[in-house]
């Protein structure tokens, strides 16, 4: 009953507002007045009457406002009221607003663009069923660790672990050629064992997905993702049950899957074959049995219940278990084997957001930074904004005294300005999620090489809101707060006698202090900036051993059109004859590493040098490569000593290799190479170091192979079908030179697609894309810092001017000089930025740690840096406080000093 | 300071479910009534008065209704809903507590 007559009166309240005030004003009225009538009555002058009457009852709206609060319809109804309040105090005075809205949008719409991008790429979560049951298998080595597994542990584990529900294992196809209708198009795929969509959870959106028996040899069925069934079918229902052609090989389309549906960040496949389809696209007799590879990944779901340290601890001793009875199979294990037999451990690692993924390790540390270079941006946007708030709450202490002289509670007041701030706050997210819209696909374009953009999906999801709407909350009560509490803090009499000036306050040590801090901020993002900056340019300085320039680059892969290995070396030849004579092409060339590869390199072992075999210890690990002539030519490194390839190599029968000078002097110091014999093959070489795998790396051993060297009668093709193979054309003018390339391989064979087509300076460009993102993106951040903390100066020094311009007639009626009045002014932004880099400068020390693994050719405490900072925050800093300075020179000292 | 507000809160609360217990009032009347119950040794805040009654029909105690004064004016009578019991409950409380008072402070040094 009492619960119900509270409900009743607060609906009341709420429903009926208006009449409710009507009513109360019309009670405290009418008791105010049979208050007069009887004092008339006992012989009070009437008009004395109401007078007393008036003063008896005392704050008529503060009785109104408690009989509000008493009746529970207070808080919707000053919420309401507050609103309505606030947005009308923001409407007048319009510059505030948009200025404040602005910088808040600026920096949400920064926080909530890397977010969404962090959330894509390390926080969200697979689109399956529970998906923090799932899990991906590594082991450890020897110092290190890998997640490609050999065929029999797969095998092995897949029988004997209970603690999961289901193991499935499989590995990328990579590119593949799709034919459908005699229409050629690239595509990725993977093969994977035929439990992996059930372990997953997924279902089909159309047709079906792999069934238990489809993993078998000569497997011919296909699912398609939803992108690419949508992309490459126009979401043709009918595809199911058709056959396409995959490298020329049929597979019949049984199925599609939803939606989203992925298992790598940032790697979308467009198609799944069973694993055993592998026998057909790449067969390799050896892939089953042999133990000791790495080329499967493998993943599994844990039984509910079961914690993945359980199920780690089965699955090592299986994994243990099976490597020792692996190594009693090896003739004559090495010693390396041997240990790492005894060293390696199975290790899982959890999987909710996804296999691991190329994309995730390159960018989760550099978006984790970008995310706290952003949230610091947004401290400097919310402490600008509170500044605002500051200097509007003293021109506001009038009106604040007024309120308050008329019974408004303190807390009220504060919670009226507050919900100022959140209005101010609120728009500038709504805003903010507009620029995070527009900078999440800015950002995914910028880490994008390919041919096409990483398909990640930065469209804000819940996650993303939420994340917004904290951050503006927070924002909004950080800034909002301490200006409210402050400006409440005045005694209503004076506050109301000084009103006329408008520009009286308490002492404006704070606003002091949160220009300071704006500086301090400021200059951790400028210095950040400035390191990634260098790091850029330092990289871009690198010689990497290639003359980057007028090379154009594109890759072909035989395999694709449907040739055997075998007829690969010739069609590459052919190719590489029709491109040497396209008009404009100085030299070209093609090799199966092209210079600055972003796909993959090659690593082999030398065991032996002019016949005599190394001890293990000895043994050196090299990178190669291998290439037809006239590649050292074309990419512009020169040979020190001997010559390149030649055609007439192909006969030679026991092959001829090339080393660099790092490799020279590591198996041949301080010997000619020319004529030694690695492995058998005689060095006919010396080439100058490159970098083989970009600027980032240090020069190290690399053996050059002869491409077209099997074709003598050794090993045809040995090298040449093992994947795609790049050309490199060396050009005067780039005019027109991608489609004659294309119609030249077209005229080859129409069937033989080109891709990664690029300059050489663009795929070294590229392998900058980290730095660049980085240095880009601090750049932008420390420029915005700059210009707001120049703003915090500004009006700080605007003010400080306004305020004392009877000091300043004073000080010039006496003689002053105009240098002495600007030095002053001048002297103050000073001290301010000093104070503010004193407190930055150990702040950005100890910040930069956590960027020391991104930095390169430059420390983390790098001071150059720093005073490059420091001058540009100075220069700013003098440029904030000149204006004000400027005008208070101009100060006439007479109208000054009239001015109070 | 706060402590005193708070027992005089307590108590304006139960002066004025006493003062409508006796019938129907509007707001001027109950001051009046509280006053001439207490012999004008009472001083009663006007303005706080009505936030008292709006808190107590909020909370059900009492309701109200419009009607006509003495000289023919609308006002606002308040009678006592659910509040006897609240009233009579005050009361004890309030006697138990003065009790306990009144012999605290006439208690002689012998009796300690």
């Amino acid at each position: 009953m009492r619960i119900w007559s509270r409900i009743r009166s607060w609906m009341r309240a709420v429903a009926r507002r208006s009449r409710m005030e009507r009513e109360m004003d019309a009670e405290l009225r009418f008791h105010i007045e049979a208050f007069a009538e009887d004092l008339v009555r006992s012989g009070v002058p009437r008009g004395e009457a109401q007078r007393r009457a008036r003063i008896e009852f005392g704050s008529f709206e503060r009785a109104k406002e408690e009989c509000r609060k008493a009746h529970g319809a207070n808080f919707i109804d000053s919420l309401v009221q507050d609103l309505r309040f606030g947005l009308r105090m923001l409407r007048k005075s319009p510059g505030f607003t948009v200025v404040a809205v602005l910088t808040l949008a600026l920096g949400i719409g920064a926080n909530t663009a890397i977010f969404s991008l962090l959330n894509a790429v390390v926080l969200r979560l697979l689109p399956v069923p529970d998906p923090q049951q799932l899990v991906q298998f590594t082991y450890t080595g020897i110092g290190d660790w890998n997640s490609y597994f050999d065929y029999p542990q797969l095998e092995r584990l897949r029988m004997q672990a209970g603690m999961l529900s289901g193991i499935f294992g499989g590995v990328g196809v990579n590119q593949v050629n799709v034919v459908w209708r005699g229409s050629a198009g690239l595509a990725q795929c993977d093969a994977y064992t035929d439990n992996f969509f059930s372990v997953l959870g997924v279902a089909p959106q159309q047709g079906r997905l792999f069934a238990p028996g489809d993993d078998h040899e000569g497997a011919d069925i296909v699912v398609l993702s939803d992108r690419y069934w949508r992309s490459r079918f126009a979401a043709d229902p009918a595809i199911v049950g058709q056959t396409i052609l995959i490298d020329q090989l049929p597979f019949t389309v049984v199925g599609i899957t939803p939606p989203k549906f992925s298992i790598y960040v940032g790697g979308a496949r467009d198609l799944w074959v069973p694993l055993h389809a592998l026998d057909r696209l790449t067969p390799d007799p050896n892939r089953w049995q042999a133990p000791f590879t790495s080329w499967l990944l493998i993943a599994g779901r844990l039984r509910p219940g079961v914690s993945l340290e359980q199920a780690q601890a089965e699955l090592d001793m299986i994994h243990r278990r099976l490597l020792a009875q692996q190594l009693l199979e090896v003739e004559q294990p090495g010693q390396r084997m041997r240990q790492f037999v005894s060293a390696s451990h199975l290790v899982l690692h959890p999987a909710a957001n996804g296999m691991f993924s190329g994309l995730r390790h390159t960018y989760a540390l550099p978006l984790e930074l970008l995310m706290g270079v952003a949230s610091i941006m947004l401290l400097i946007s919310c402490v600008n904004v509170a500044n605002l708030m500051l200097a509007r709450a003293s021109y506001r202490r009038p009106e604040i005294a007024l309120r308050m002289a008329l019974g408004s509670g303190r807390t009220r007041v504060i919670r009226q300005l507050l919900t100022e701030s959140l209005l101010v706050a609120g728009a500038g997210g709504v805003l903010g999620l507009a620029i995070a819209w527009w900078g999440g696909a800015v950002l995914v374009r910028m880490i994008s090489t390919g041919d096409s953009p990483v398909p990640l999906d930065v469209r804000p999801d819940w996650p993303v809101f939420g994340f917004t709407a904290a951050v503006s909350l927070a924002g909004g009560i950080l800034f909002g707060l301490v200006p409210a509490i402050r400006g409440t803090r005045v005694d209503p009499g004076s506050a109301l006698k000084q009103g006329a000036h408008g520009i009286t306050g308490p002492s404006r040590f704070l606003d002091r202090v949160l220009v300071a801090v704006q500086v301090t901020l400021s200059l951790v993002l400028v210095t950040g900036a400035g390191m990634f900056l260098r790091t850029l340019k330092n990289l871009q300085g690198v010689d990497v051993g290639y003359e980057r320039d007028n090379i154009l680059m594109f890759s072909v892969d035989a395999k694709l059109a449907g040739y055997p290995k075998e007829r690969a070396a010739a069609l590459y030849r052919t190719i590489l004859d029709k491109a040497a004579v396209l008009p404009g092409i100085q030299s070209a060339s093609v090799s199966i590493v092209r210079p600055v590869d972003d796909q993959y390199y090659l690593v082999d072992i030398i065991g032996q040098v002019d016949g005599r075999t190394l001890p293990e210890a000895e043994r050196v690990k090299v990178a190669w490569n291998a290439m037809s002539p006239g590649y050292f030519p074309t990419v512009g490194t020169p040979i020190l000593m001997g010559r390149d390839f030649d055609l007439r190599d192909s006969r030679a029968a026991s092959g001829v290799v090339i080393v660099n000078e790092s490799l020279a002097h590591r198996v041949l110091p301080g010997q000619n190479p020319i004529g030694h014999r690695l492995d058998g093959a005689e060095i006919i070489g010396v080439v100058k170091d490159s970098l083989y795998g970009g600027a980032r790396e240090q020069p190290r051993p690399v053996l050059y192979r002869s491409l077209f060297q099997g074709q003598g009668g050794t090993d045809p093709g040995e090298w040449v079908g093992m994947g795609a193979v790049s050309f490199e054309l060396r050009y005067r003018s780039g005019a027109g030179l991608v489609d004659e390339v294309r119609e030249a391989v077209a005229s080859v064979d129409r069937n033989v697609p080109i891709f990664h087509v690029k300059t050489l300076r663009a795929q070294t460009e590229d392998s900058f894309l980290r730095e660049h993102l980085l240095a880009t993106i601090s750049g932008f951040f420390g420029g915005l810092a700059l210009l707001l903390a120049c703003l915090g100066l500004y009006g700080l020094m605007a003010y400080a001017v306004a305020r004392r311009t009877a000091e300043v007639g004073i000080r010039m009626a006496l003689g002053a000089r105009r240098r002495g009045i600007i030095w002053l002014i001048v002297r103050e932004t000073m001290w301010l930025v000093l104070a503010g880099a004193a407190a930055g400068i150990p702040l950005t020390v100890w910040l930069s740690r956590y960027a020391k693994a991104l930095l390169f050719g430059i420390g983390s405490a790098d001071p150059a840096v720093f005073a490059t900072s420091v001058a540009t925050l100075i220069g700013v800093a003098v440029l904030a406080g000149f204006l004000p300075a400027k005008r208070a020179m101009k100060v006439d000292p007479m109208v000054a000093l009239r001015y109070e | 300071m706060d402590k005193q507000l708070d027992l005089l809160q307590g108590t304006l609360d139960m002066l004025i479910l006493k003062a409508v217990s006796l019938g129907p009032l509007h707001g001027y009347g109950i001051l009046l009534r509280i006053q001439q119950i207490s012999k004008d040794r009472l001083e009663i805040q006007q303005g706080s008065l009505y936030p008292a009654l709006y808190r107590l029909e909020h909370q059900g105690w009492i309701t109200s209704e419009w009607g006509e004064s003495e000289n023919k004016r609308k006002a606002k009578y308040y009678r006592l809903a659910a509040g006897k019991r609240k009233l009579q409950t005050e009361a004890e409380k309030w006697n138990r507590m003065a009790d306990v008072i009144a012999g605290i402070l006439q208690s002689t040094p012998e009796e300690v």
